[in-house]
């Protein structure tokens, strides 16, 4: 286990970014707070990095179906931002301000900017709420502070994913890869589509916090929007931004295959280990407080990754269940994620299926996606 | 403000019939049903009876059990006024005493319970595995216009020697207390779970630290005394499912029991009635495509590759390929390493079961031991652990125990 330090930054999370890559899983409920890997919301990640690296004033400034992300953080206990001092700060779209939902970071920023002025560490981390990992950001700070850069910007080395580079709607959800001199960054493409391997930005930022809140200031009034277009790449002259070549685990959703895929990697041990192992900051998500699973005489189970509060009675294979999940005697479930509280029937035969939470497999359904295609049922729907 | 009725809950047992599991741990602290302490049980039955000040009453290897407790968040008890307290002996100006017995450690509280000016005080025991709504218990005392309430269970005669009974007419109203007689005149056994007027309590509290003769024990003391003057005392007869689990095959028996809870009637399932825990914070148990898994509860953390068969598996367990579980009580972060055959038994946290080792074995005969094997204890590989044993230390390589 890592030594806790007490760090010198607060952190910002977005967690409305990237909603339009997964409308399916979207449309009651936004990026960060999309159920992963049996029983976690993808904020969790984010959260608990931070928190284990000693982060304890964070903002998450929410635009819109936040909801169900509200409910889930509460006060924040859970991830213990309880805090008389910093802690967890949820920010509601400013309403006098700018009502523009799909608007970029500057003016998301901008925004804060009475409350930013009033913190008191030095430094800002900046992070979405599309990427799964059990992130040191110690060691990213350690980075940008040796290297004496304006900014740091933590990348992965890796090919374009396929479903991002044909996205529709990669006007508002703009994805960065980023050409690197040294450590230094010397170009920021937008939305490139070259193949092979590529810096692809994680858009998780360190700033000065007094620096970045001049700056946004600025852009502001000058009409920008977006913290890369119109913040960054004017200023790659006269800010040094530095890369960080990120190594450890990461999984990206960008696509409603992309979020099957993901799920399903951590039925290897392996990956499973390289997120969660020994070692790595444990993840804290909301508390349930559901009894074990129960395996019933009759019950099978092969490669399966299964919550709490499941009573199985059926075969499940290849598959993630979240919590509170029923599987009737004689149901056969392989290669699907059935998300919290689904409820298959009896004999029900469910192969490459998304279930939303709360849905319900009749009894003797067969329903049959393909791995390039996986079926999805959106919340609380009976089948 | 005062409070209706808070709850003191007696937590100080060594536990001594668990000798290998509560070496370094107070009895209410060992680990049952897959992800729970036995503490967890009294405590969320209080929160949902809407009791919200409860004193825990510790001093034995409290260590864990204070950990465990915490501020209370994970029962709802983090309260400004009231809440979890635990209340361990402390120094006095007239000096210092460990707790003496179970009434003793109340009279030692008296004025923690002074500061809710309760009207009724609820004794809990921290060994027993119940779910019950003491508001019911509450009513009852109320109606009967009580001094004096406790809860009983009907008992098997044939086995009523075994416990203190309560002899009561048919109000209910208790005549007589007969602690583990030879000739039973009931069959109504004390649960250990009392309501008192809290000034009936208080006065007969300080009246048997005045006896120089007392042991200090509710059971032997206050209870007599309260007969003895012909106080309305009343038995409340409970007909949920309770378990007293001081011994190892009754802590082993009532964790089966939780697998077949359509028989056994205790139902950890209940939507209504949950029982709160600290949580592991462990990710999804993972199933392996070799594994079977057949009858058991599994929770957080697990990773399984080998056979388990009508067991209890609790958080961050490892079974290894080829292993074989069965009927077997396996507590948190335990590995069973590939091949090793654990079979009837408790295994403690953190415990090691190296390659190929064989620990307790299928009841044969007359031969129903529960095997045990403490905490953190590492059984070598290849090693025999029989059906009887009580292991508290490591057993090397090979080693028959």
């Amino acid at each position: 286990m890592m030594k806790t330090e007490n760090t010198n930054a607060l952190g910002i999370i977005f967690p409305n970014i990237y909603d339009e890559l997964v409308p399916e899983l979207t449309s009651e409920r936004l990026m960060a707070s999309l159920p992963f890997a049996s029983r976690y919301r993808i904020i969790d990640f984010v959260l608990s990095s931070m928190v284990s690296c000693g982060i304890d004033n964070i903002a998450v400034l929410v635009r819109k179906n936040y909801f169900s992300l509200l409910d889930h953080l509460g006060s924040g206990r859970e991830w213990d931002l309880t805090r008389k001092n910093g802690g967890l700060t949820i920010f509601p779209p400013f309403a006098e301000k700018n009502m523009d939902v799909s608007s970029g970071k500057v003016s998301m920023i901008a925004n804060l900017t009475g409350f930013l002025k009033s913190q008191r560490e030095k430094y800002v981390i900046l992070s979405d709420a599309n990427i799964v990992s059990n992130f040191d950001f110690n060691a990213l700070l350690d980075t940008h502070i040796e290297s004496g850069a304006d900014v740091t910007v933590a990348y992965t080395k890796q090919k374009l994913p396929q479903s991002i580079i044909e996205a529709e709607n990669t006007t508002k959800s703009m994805y960065y890869t980023i050409d690197m001199d040294g450590t230094r960054v010397k170009k920021i493409n937008i939305n490139s589509k070259e193949e092979g391997i590529q810096n692809f930005s994680m858009n998780t930022y360190v700033f000065e916090r007094e620096k970045l809140v001049q700056l946004v200031n600025e852009v502001l009034i000058a009409g920008g929007i977006y913290l890369e277009r119109d913040v960054l790449m004017p200023r790659l002259g006269s800010l040094n931004i530095h890369g960080y070549e990120y190594k450890e685990y990461v999984a990206r959703i960008d696509s409603l295959k992309g979020y099957f895929d993901e799920n399903m990697k951590l039925l290897d041990n392996e990956n499973l280990d390289a997120l969660f192992g020994n070692g790595k900051n444990p993840i804290h998500t909301k508390v349930r407080d559901d009894n074990p699973t129960r395996y019933i005489t009759g019950a099978s189970a092969k490669n399966v990754m299964v919550a709490d509060g499941c009573v199985i009675e059926g075969d499940i294979e290849n598959s993630i269940l979240f919590r509170g999940v029923k599987v009737g005697k004689g149901a056969k479930v392989k290669n699907s994620i059935l998300m919290q509280d689904t409820v298959v029937g009896e004999g029900a035969n469910v192969d490459y299926v998304i279930t939303d939470k709360k849905v319900q497999i009749t009894e003797g359904k067969e329903l049959k996606g393909t791995d390039t295609f996986p079926v999805f049922i959106a919340k609380k729907q009976v089948v | 403000m005062g409070k209706e009725m808070i709850a003191m809950l007696l937590a100080g047992g060594q536990g001594s019939r668990l000798y290998a599991l509560t070496q370094k741990l107070a009895k209410p602290a060992v680990p049952f049903g897959g992800k729970y302490r036995i503490i967890d049980f009294p405590l969320s039955n209080c929160v949902n009876s809407g009791i919200d000040t409860v004193g825990i009453l510790t001093q034995y290897q409290p260590l864990v059990l204070n950990e465990y407790i915490g501020n209370g968040q994970p029962w709802d008890l983090d309260r400004l006024y009231g809440g979890v307290h635990v209340l361990p002996p402390y120094q006095q100006a007239s000096g210092s005493d460990w707790y003496k017995g179970t009434a003793n450690a109340i009279y030692q509280n008296i004025s923690f319970i002074d500061r809710y000016d309760p009207e009724y005080v609820i004794i809990l025991s921290g060994d027993q595995i119940c779910k019950q709504d003491y508001r019911d218990f509450l009513r009852f005392h109320k109606e009967k216009e009580a001094e004096f309430s406790v809860a009983v269970m009907e008992v098997p005669w044939e086995e009523a020697p075994r416990f203190g009974l309560m002899v009561a007419d048919e109000n209910d109203k208790i005549t007589e207390f007969q602690e583990k007689p030879k000739e039973p005149k009931s069959n109504l056994a004390s649960m250990g779970i009392y309501i008192f007027n809290w000034d009936i309590l208080r006065k007969y509290l300080i009246e048997d630290e005045e006896d120089p003769q007392s042991e200090n024990d509710f059971g032997n003391n206050i209870i007599p005394n309260l007969l003895r003057d012909n106080r309305n005392m009343y038995a409340y007869r409970f007909k949920g499912y309770w378990k007293d689990v001081g011994t190892i095959s009754s802590l082993w028996e009532a964790n089966m029991e939780v697998l077949d809870p359509e028989h056994s009637g205790i139902n950890l399932f209940d939507e209504d009635w949950k029982i709160y825990s600290r949580n592991s914070g462990m990710t999804g148990h993972k199933i392996n495509a070799g594994a079977y898994v057949e009858n058991s509860m599994i929770t957080d953390g697990c990773n399984i590759s080998g056979s388990v068969k009508h067991s209890i598996l609790f958080s961050g367990v490892k079974i290894e390929e080829g292993a074989e579980v069965e009927d077997a009580v396996i507590m948190g972060n335990a590995m069973i390493k590939s091949g090793a055959k654990v079979k009837h038994c408790i295994i403690a946290e953190d415990v090691i079961i190296g390659n190929d080792a064989v620990v307790g074995q299928m009841p044969e005969g007359d031969s129903k031991g529960v095997a045990t094997v403490g905490p953190a204890i590492y059984v070598g590989d290849n090693a025999v652990v029989g059906p009887d044993a009580m292991v508290s230390d490591n057993v090397k390589d090979g080693d028959k125990q």
